[in-house]
């Protein structure tokens, strides 16, 4: 008995102890700015962690796309937890006024939200102390309206990053803008390509230490993909790694080591295409960045080749759909992986990479976390550029079996195969993937990562094109539908350690086209292009609460403390992107190859969600 | 002053559209107008009724529909507005709403002249008579003369 008190008192103790050092601090540090490397934090009670985390996770703010530079959207605060979510409220709402889709999520930096909007790519500061008020400013970029016919898949943009008191993000034409966070005056602008020739820029920056990485967008136009850094004082551009050409501008130099012979060899970003295919070969980087602070490298994926007609252009079609690991001084690579060679379907790997450090086979590692578009959840050794698994997760998937992890090259299905002039038929996933460019989250307190999921296939045939610029190099009709099984999304809960599913909520009607957000008080919260915004439960997929927004979503959670110490999350409302845009009244529902083929997907979108932006904030 | 007009504005479309002249439709042939006739309405561009005579010659002419089709897809256009026009980057053909006007000679300027969202102009890269035949195509969509419709 007096053991049992003992060990009673003990564990009490312990609680105590984490708690805390855990209890929400209200801390606005920048996520950056922390020295502290690694701070696993528990929720009160909670077994050991499954992994430990590799940068400083949001607090009270949320300074980066993704809350923290490893891309967990694992946030600590636990005020809202898997008991009180039910009684989750809005709180508050706001319309940009635009009725395109609205991807990405809002910052919060020291008591004022800042949301981008979609073209014209607009920034609005919400003053949280004064939800019932004006909002503090709007900064207007004016970027030049051409770049609305040169986006591939609406007029997105992904969201911003707070450094050193400035709001940077980017704008569709091309430029990348730092604007002062208090006055929403601008500082900076810089241009970074040529809207023109069908580049054009959507996805959101990262900001390490002095430096902004950006990339740009338009592989469906025929663009070369790159990876522009800046100087985050001036805006100068420090240096361009381009996603194929020769070594020199793929910035390869002596120290890449690639961890397979497949991506072993000089000047593979010429040598793997045919003539001067290179020049048009896409593999634009418009998803997410990641960061180790430890090793002091950025991490991120390349879209799909130029030309979606494989027969166009013979070869691997390096460095398209590819993970690349660079230094990030000086932006060269250290290794790199190239997830499909000569890419048959548009399965762009732009997906997040997050990272964190987990026992693999007994051993600790650094893992590399990559749910691909093509339907495999990739590990991998992200010193190393090894392969560790790749399990299907989506179970429909069959453009493939799954990876050799000896030769780390997939085990092709050849009936699934594309061709110049042949209509393949049920090829699973459909070129919007197994999930989309929308954000997965992990959590230590499960193990588990949640990954939004779709379940959708295509016919492809490829079509021979004429490159003219500025206008799609597309070479494909594509025509999207439901996969089988009933369900056409789900959020899906999948074991880090056991590397299976363990749960999923499933969507009957669309695909998850919103990101997710992971909380220590084990509540998982995404939404649906219906426009349900969700809690549910981290362990168990159970839905504690869900609100109806007006619009669909496909924007990602986010989590912050207010002004009033109190816990709040925040999502955006308004469809649209790829998929979404089916819901606008200038697409045509009698052509299931519009939209560069969505529509056979969407049936009934447009009655099920109107367009139209709002941002809303609940807390308890 | 209104010949003079009309003249100018002539002489701009020829040159947005190099190499090409509106069949049946020379300077001595515009007709004047008052300017109270002159429509201020939505149409950016030149503002003016298109001539007399620009309807289009291919109009549910069988081969000149098949021969649009291919061009849709030659020029890349199915890859802004959908694999059969049903819009996608660009909009919708097949449907009734269009933005710079739905007559023949409204939608041969939108392809020569191109529009402020990114449309290019094709007036210096296509020869006049494959835009109309285009034109053609887009006007046969969700009817019974479309070819290769979409299923």
């Amino acid at each position: 008995m007096l053991r049992r008190i003992a060990e009673v008192g003990l564990a009490v103790l312990i609680a105590v102890v984490i708690g805390f050092w855990v209890w929400p601090r209200v801390d606005r540090t920048p996520a950056h700015a922390s020295s502290a490397a690694r701070n696993t934090q528990l929720a009160p009670g909670a077994a050991q962690p499954v992994f430990n985390f590799v940068s400083a996770l949001p607090k009270g703010d949320w300074t980066e796309p993704a809350g923290d530079l490893a891309n967990t959207r694992y946030s600590p605060l636990d005020q809202i937890n898997a008991q009180n979510a039910k009684s989750l409220k809005p709180i508050a709402m706001f319309s940009d006024g635009i009725p395109h889709g609205q991807e990405g999520q809002p910052l919060v930096v020291n008591d004022t939200m800042y949301i981008v909007t979609p073209f014209p790519n607009n920034l609005i500061a919400i003053d949280l102390k004064n939800l019932t008020g004006p909002v503090k400013w709007v900064f207007h970029p004016h970027p030049n309206p051409v770049a609305q016919g040169k986006a591939c898949c609406d007029t997105v943009n992904r969201g911003a990053a707070y450094g050193d008191g400035m709001i940077v993000y980017q704008l569709l034409d091309d430029h990348v803008v730092a604007v002062d966070a208090k006055t929403g005056k601008q500082v900076w602008r810089t241009e970074t390509g040529n809207v023109y020739v069908g580049e054009t820029a959507t996805s959101a920056p990262l900001i390490v230490k002095d430096k902004v990485y950006v990339g740009n967008a338009g592989s469906e136009l025929g663009v070369r993909g790159k990876l522009t850094c800046l100087d985050l004082k001036t805006g100068k551009i420090l240096w361009v790694a381009y996603s194929q050409g020769p070594d020199s501008e793929v910035r390869i130099g002596p120290d890449f080591h690639p961890y397979y012979k497949k991506d072993q060899g000089a000047n593979l970003g010429v040598k793997t295409w045919t003539n001067d295919m290179w020049k048009h070969g896409g593999g634009t980087i418009w998803g997410w960045i990641s960061y180790d602070p430890e090793l002091n490298m950025i991490y991120y994926g390349t879209g799909n080749p130029g030309v979606w007609d494989a027969d166009m252009r013979p070869g691997d079609n390096k460095w398209s759909i590819t993970i690349f690991a660079r230094d990030a001084d000086t932006g060269y690579a250290r290794w790199a992986y190239q997830v499909e060679p000569h890419d048959n379907y548009d399965y762009d790997e732009i997906m997040e990479n997050i990272l964190i450090d987990m026992n693999w086979d007994g051993h600790p590692r650094k893992l590399l976390l990559h749910p691909s578009r093509n339907g495999f959840m990739l590990v991998m050794d992200r010193q190393t550029g090894e392969l560790l698994s790749a399990k299907k997760f989506v179970d429909s998937t069959n453009w493939a079996s799954g990876y050799d992890l000896k030769t780390g090259l997939p085990i092709k299905n050849p009936a699934k195969a594309t061709h110049e002039g042949i209509v393949t038929q049920g090829i699973c996933p459909s070129s919007t993937g197994a999930k989309e460019f929308v954000p997965s989250a992990v959590s230590p307190l499960t193990g588990y990562l949640y990954i939004p999921t779709h379940n959708t296939c295509m016919n492809y045939e490829g079509l021979h094109a004429n490159y003219i610029a500025g206008t799609p190099f597309l070479g494909a009709s594509v025509k999207m539908y439901p996969g089988p099984g009933g369900f056409q999304g789900a959020l899906e809960a999948w074991d880090l350690k056991t590397q299976t599913p363990v749960w999923s909520v499933k969507d009957k009607t669309y695909p998850v086209y919103g990101g997710v957000l992971a909380t220590a008080g084990n509540v998982v919260f995404y939404g649906t292009l219906e426009g349900w915004f969700r809690a549910v439960d981290a362990r168990t997929g159970k839905i504690l609460w869900q609100y109806k927004t007006p619009s669909g979503i496909i924007g990602d959670p986010m989590t912050f403390l207010g002004p009033d110490g109190k816990q709040y999350v925040a999502i955006y409302s308004g469809i649209g992107g790829w998929m979404g845009a089916v819901a606008f009244p200038d697409i045509s529902m009698d052509d299931p190859y519009a939209a560069l083929g969505v529509v056979g997907a969407m049936n009934g979108i447009k009655q099920a969600s109107p367009p139209g932006n709002n941002i809303f904030i609940f807390g308890l | 002053m209104q010949i003079r007009m009309v003249g100018l504005l002539l002489i701009v479309l020829a040159i947005a559209c190099t190499g090409c002249e509106s069949p049946g439709v020379t300077e001595g042939d515009a007709p004047p107008m008052p300017a109270t006739a002159v429509p201020v309405g939505p149409i950016p561009g030149n503002g003016v009724a298109p001539p007399l005579g620009s309807t289009d010659p291919y109009i549910n002419n069988p081969v000149a529909l098949e021969e649009g089709r291919k061009l849709f897809v030659w020029y890349n256009c199915y890859g802004c507005h959908g694999g059969h026009g049903g819009g996608g980057m660009g909009p919708s053909l097949r449907d009734q709403s269009w933005m710079y006007g739905s007559t023949d000679a409204q939608i041969f300027y939108s392809i020569a002249q191109g529009r402020g969202k990114g449309m290019p102009a094709w007036g210096t890269k296509i020869p006049e008579d494959q835009i109309w035949k285009l034109v053609a195509y887009i006007k046969s969509m969700r009817t019974p003369n479309e070819p290769d419709p979409p299923r």
